[in-house]
């Protein structure tokens, strides 16, 4: 096995008395795609939120490259590498695409004008289209979002990045698009990938090992044909079966 | 590097100019106004509103947060060089930086606990409304209700002690270009694209590694001392100290002001407190004086329409108004 590049140690986030993550431990390996699934309230979100130092986890520890990286603030962790996608979109309405991109440039770019030539090439390399760059934030669809989104974090030039839902409301030709937007930027990038994912389809065709939460918890793990047909996997869908 | 630096102050040639027309044109007022004193005042009071305006532009039109206490940081500026002046002696031309240090203290002070304990919007409003209030009552338990008035004092270029109001207009018309000319510096920047971003979205921003305290801090620090500046000169000006600098209604105008302005937009900004600042003088006089109150009747009323109508602000009309003139392809990247 090669080395991971994250480990998620016995991770427990509650909110009052709730127990969102309830001693979650997984390991993410360079260069993978791992897709973590999960039905509705199964704390992904918030495990994510915990990896991008948006929560403080109340105990366990977040291994990033060998260095613990528990609880500090989000702009920190991106400083480390990690970067994410958000479940629902959060544009800069009032930014041009290539604006929104630039600003994610200048984190590791204190150039103005050098930023915006890596933001250029990455919304090239990313495919949106020139003519769209001028638009402003609340005048594209949901797809250049997603897109857009997934730029912005790239620009900061991560080591791993977090989608969380990204094929949500998308038409399945978008949602291929999207996937193969994400393998060749995993290529190039040479990045890891952590999927959260709803659509089966999407995560299935797309990850290359799974996680699976259930209430907190990891219940499965394993490639995704293993995980689908997994008892306990289905059990947590769909419910036990009537006797 | 003399070459890096002067890449550092350049602006794009369209900009350039647009200010070098407005330098002109605001360098050309008194002329128009036939040197008419009390017309030279009013503009010089507009200049006032714009300067003003132009400094909140950078908290509350960039970083957008909504600060009502331009009238708190201006005061500051204005008691310290003002007091200095009438006790000591010292010059204004110190006296308006020193001015700009309280300010700018009093801002580090005030927005280091308001940005870490991630006070925004209405409560920001609030909070910097009640900043303005608690000034005046310090500086009433300080000085009580006198008023300390600043003598003529020669040579009237050290002291700003002028017998025109000629000089103080041009002092804060420049004013006004140089904190346009900084606007359009940080907009054009790394720490304008960063409160671009924080404005759109903190969550967002934060995740793309942008330290949102830290740069609203920023915006703050630069605009308290810009508005200390203004009150330096301000009170030169007047020449009157008293704890009715600390004018709360004064930091919601200027607000009101940028937000008609359109957000973010400083010729909107400046042009809105123009407008405004000036409808607002002629109403008081062509009716306030029959109707008491009812200038400001008319005024809000204006308000509202414009929220209601152009909730972008006067900034939409002004982009319009380019597109039809200078007519650029949308698509092409610049």
């Amino acid at each position: 096995m090669p080395q991971p590049i994250l480990r998620v140690e016995d991770v427990v986030k509650r909110f009052g008395g709730i127990i969102a993550v309830n001693h979650m431990s997984m390991e993410v390996y360079k260069n993978e795609i791992l897709g973590l699934i999960g039905p509705n309230g199964a704390g992904k979100t918030t495990l994510f939120n915990c990896i991008t130092g948006v929560y403080k986890p109340e105990e366990g520890r977040i291994i990033f490259q060998n260095e613990d990286i528990t609880g500090l603030p989000p702009h920190v962790i991106i400083q480390k590498g990690i970067a994410r996608t958000w479940q629902k979109v959060r544009p800069f309405k009032k930014l041009t695409v290539l604006e929104a991109v630039t600003v994610g440039a200048l984190l590791r770019i204190p150039d103005v004008d050098e930023a915006r030539e890596t933001a250029k090439e990455i919304l090239e390399f990313i495919g949106i289209d020139k003519s769209r760059w001028n638009r402003l934030g609340s005048e594209i669809t949901l797809i250049e979002h997603k897109l857009v989104d997934l730029a912005r974090a790239l620009a900061t030039r991560p080591k791993l990045i977090l989608l969380d839902e990204v094929a949500a409301g998308l038409r399945p030709h978008e949602m291929d698009e999207l996937a193969k937007v994400l393998l060749k930027v995993r290529e190039e990038y040479k990045l890891t990938l952590i999927v959260v994912e709803h659509v089966m389809r999407f995560v299935m065709g797309l990850s290359e090992r799974i996680v699976v939460m259930h209430e907190g918890k990891k219940i499965a793990e394993g490639r995704p044909e293993e995980v689908a047909n997994n008892p306990r996997v289905v059990e947590a869908y769909l419910g036990t079966k009537p006797l | 590097m003399p070459g890096v630096l002067a890449k550092k102050l350049a602006l794009t040639k369209e900009r350039l100019y647009g200010l070098i027309g407005l330098a002109i044109v605001l360098a050309l007022v008194p002329v128009f106004l036939g040197f008419n004193f009390y017309y030279v005042l009013l503009a010089t009071n507009v200049m006032l509103a714009a300067s003003l305006v132009a400094a909140w532009n950078i908290i509350g039109g960039y970083a957008g947060q909504l600060d009502l206490a331009a009238s708190a940081y201006m005061a500051l500026g204005a008691v310290v060089t003002g007091h200095l002046l009438a006790s000591y002696g010292l010059t204004p031309w110190i006296g308006m930086f020193l001015g700009a240090g309280l300010a700018v203290t009093v801002a580090v002070l005030v927005g280091y606990p308001t940005f870490r304990f991630g006070i925004k919007e209405v409560w920001y409003a609030l909070l910097t409304s009640a900043l303005v209030v608690i000034l005046m009552r310090i500086y009433y338990l300080i000085y009580g209700s006198f008023e300390t008035y600043i003598p003529h004092m020669e040579p009237e270029w050290l002291y700003l002690s002028f017998r025109r109001y000629e000089v103080y207009y041009y002092l804060l018309a420049a004013m006004v270009v140089i904190i346009i000319w900084i606007n359009l510096k940080i907009k054009s920047s790394k720490l304008g694209y960063y409160l671009a971003a924080i404005r759109e979205d903190e969550l967002a921003a934060e995740a793309l590694g942008i330290d949102v305290r830290r740069y609203k801090l920023y915006a703050l620090m630069i605009y308290a001392a810009l508005a200390g500046i203004i009150g330096g000169i301000y009170i030169t000006l007047t020449g009157i100290l008293s704890y009715r600098l600390f004018d709360p209604w004064l930091g919601i105008v200027t607000a009101v002001m940028g937000i008609v302005g359109g957000l973010g937009s400083i010729e909107g900004a400046v042009l809105a407190a123009v407008i405004l600042r000036s409808l607002e003088e002629y109403l008081r006089g062509a009716i306030g004086a029959t109707y008491p109150g009812s200038h400001l009747l008319v005024y809000g009323l204006i308000l509202i329409i414009v929220g209601v109508l152009k909730p972008e602000g006067l900034a939409s009309l002004i982009r319009y108004v380019k597109n039809k003139l200078f007519y650029r392809k949308r698509e092409e990247v610049k």
